[in-house]
């Protein structure tokens, strides 16, 4: 595979996860960016665990997906029930401290950051495939998962929490256990992310983990449609993608682009672009479709 | 030991008016035009930037430096009033989350902005003329600067004078009655939508003089700069508890003065980690807020 569409497929599927990270809490109307955080601490910690400790990369990332969701977990106690601003807020802080303490700490490089990560499996190629893999699998588990959930209590449940937080506790919704949940997949899932992420450039700097990242997340998912995931994979390889087609001097401005769009899109068509009518729709057509086949 | 302490508090006292000020902006638009402007410190240091611009381009004349500081400011508040109005409009009711993501949208384009356009994206410093530094009272390690007298001297002023405007005036009541209650304000014949553009002007105004107040106290300004405060004024509202006016006079203050002993015996960068720490500890313990929330 050539080098720059592995990049291109790799860094989607990133994006794509980390859209869906921050799509699950939302479900629940909890912009919840400790997400991005958790991606740098679980990054680096398995990096460390890598290069210092030795330890296969396999366990590392187990590791980065046990510390994301017991760092999403314990937050969650608090803040499982808290209003969006105040999650939004915890995000932030957690973001800054994260990379105040990474900048600080000489055993995971500092503000230089960690280099020369191993090739898992020995060669680059099989590195490169080995990285795919586990993205790919990771993206079909987690679609599946989100795929579930939109279709059972539970999403029907944090439906009725987005639209009315009273009237979805006097229906009898635990409120507060379901954003614990949703909180806890969302970091877990960021956490194994971010693993990925350093490991496809087989490198880790504090620049990979910036709020210039959370910004292309919210415009992925804003632009794409908060309404459903689907919006996020529609939205991510074009949001990549189509910048790369310009000349450089335009994809500096790629950030101002993004920032344009989330604004329009926000003001012309709140629900972004994919919507969850348009979803319903084409599910019934297509079993519509495979009832007239049978 | 007590000397040094006494400075930390001056220069926390400094800092916090200025926070203070951010946040009165902040609670302004929160309660009349109902919207988190989470960008506004971003508007505030796009103005520090226009003063600097303007200040090079004439020759560090501050009056004009100082002026196209506070017309940036009130203009970009101006643009961004029909935006929020009409996010508003699309969801058929006041949904304060949507323009808080719209609000992060506008400060995505103005942080890179000003990382493209201007000095390239290094950090610009204004002249000594308008960010003195030179110490107008020094005792043993205490020394007080220019830049921190104005900075305490204007936001106290600020302050004051904001607070008359808000409890002593006509437009003052309408502000508050909107806060109150949108509804109740409209049947007793409050424009509302006249009175929200008021906001975003008064604001503005607030906005460009925190940008000077700025200037004169750090003596430079990076593209960063927004974010940063950004985090730190809706850290301060949501600790203070969201709308409360007086919760953020406090806790503006105090959270500026933590910073400015934290830095003092702390090394630099771990000095931001733990103000960051304790605003946290608070959010997570009390995500209403110390002095409860006005919505």
């Amino acid at each position: 595979m050539p080098l720059e569409l592995y990049y291109f497929l790799s860094i989607t599927a990133v994006n794509i996860l980390l859209s869906w990270a921050l799509y699950l809490p939302y479900r629940v109307a909890h912009l919840h960016f400790i997400t991005v955080a958790n991606m740098a601490i679980s990054g680096y910690a398995a990096a460390w665990l890598v290069m210092s400790l030795h330890v296969p990369f396999g366990w590392a990332l187990l590791a980065g997906f046990v510390l994301g969701g017991l760092i999403g977990w314990l937050v969650s106690l608090f803040i499982g029930d808290a209003p969006t601003f105040a999650v939004v807020i915890v995000g932030f802080t957690f973001i800054f401290i994260a990379r105040t303490v990474i900048e600080n700490t000489p055993a995971v490089g500092g503000s230089m950051g960690i280099f020369g990560l191993p090739n898992i499996g020995g060669s680059p190629e099989t590195h490169r495939a080995t990285i795919m893999a586990i993205l790919a699998a990771m993206l079909l588990l987690v679609g599946f998962l989100l795929h579930r959930f939109e279709h059972s209590r539970l999403g029907r449940a944090a439906s009725a929490i987005f639209v009315d937080k009273d009237l979805a506790a006097s229906l009898g919704v635990d409120i507060r256990g379901l954003g614990r949940l949703l909180q806890t997949v969302s970091c877990t899932i960021a956490g194994g992310t971010g693993v990925l992420y350093g490991f496809i450039y087989k490198s880790f700097h504090l620049d990979f983990f910036t709020f210039g990242l959370v910004g292309i997340a919210m415009t992925i998912i804003f632009v794409g449609g908060y309404s459903t995931p689907w919006g996020t994979v529609v939205l991510a390889p074009i949001l990549y993608g189509v910048p790369l087609l310009f000349p450089p001097a335009i994809q500096e401005w790629r950030i101002v682009i993004y920032g344009a769009a989330l604004v329009l899109v926000l003001v012309l068509k709140p629900e972004g672009f994919v919507t969850r009518r348009f979803v319903v729709s084409v599910e019934s057509f297509l079993s519509g479709a495979t009832r007239k086949k049978r | 030991m007590m000397q040094e302490l006494i400075a930390q508090v001056v220069n926390g006292l400094s800092l916090g008016s200025i926070y203070v000020l951010l946040v009165t902006g902040f609670n302004l638009l929160l309660l009349v035009a109902m919207i988190i402007h989470f960008s506004y410190p971003q508007v505030v240091v796009f103005s520090m930037y226009v003063s600097w611009v303007v200040l090079r381009l004439t020759g560090d004349n501050l009056l004009l430096g100082v002026l196209a500081g506070v017309v940036s400011s009130v203009v970009i508040n101006l643009l961004s009033a029909p935006l929020f109005q009409k996010v508003m409009q699309k969801r058929g009711e006041v949904d304060i989350n949507a323009t808080m993501v719209l609000s992060m949208g506008i400060g995505m384009i103005i942080t890179d902005v000003l990382s493209h356009s201007f000095n390239e994206g290094l950090p610009v410093a204004f002249p000594d003329s308008l960010s003195s530094n030179t110490p107008i009272v020094r005792l043993g390690l205490i020394s007080i600067q220019t830049g921190q007298v104005w900075s305490l001297g204007v936001g106290i002023v600020a302050v004051a004078l904001f607070f008359l405007l808000l409890y002593r005036t006509r437009p003052g009541r309408a502000f508050r009655a909107i806060a109150e209650d949108p509804n109740g304000a409209r049947l007793v014949g409050i424009p509302l939508l006249r009175t929200g553009l008021y906001s975003y002007a008064l604001t503005g105004v607030l906005g460009g003089i925190i940008a000077v107040l700025l200037a004169m106290l750090l003596g430079s300004a990076t593209p960063g700069l927004g974010e940063q405060v950004a985090h730190k004024v809706l850290a301060v509202s949501i600790i203070a508890g969201l709308g409360n006016l007086v919760g953020g006079l406090v806790v503006g203050l105090l959270l500026g003065v933590l910073e400015a002993i934290v830095q003092g015996y702390v090394s630099g960068s771990w000095s931001n980690a733990i103000a960051f720490v304790i605003m946290l500890v608070v959010i997570l313990v009390r995500p209403k807020g110390l002095f409860g929330t006005r919505l």
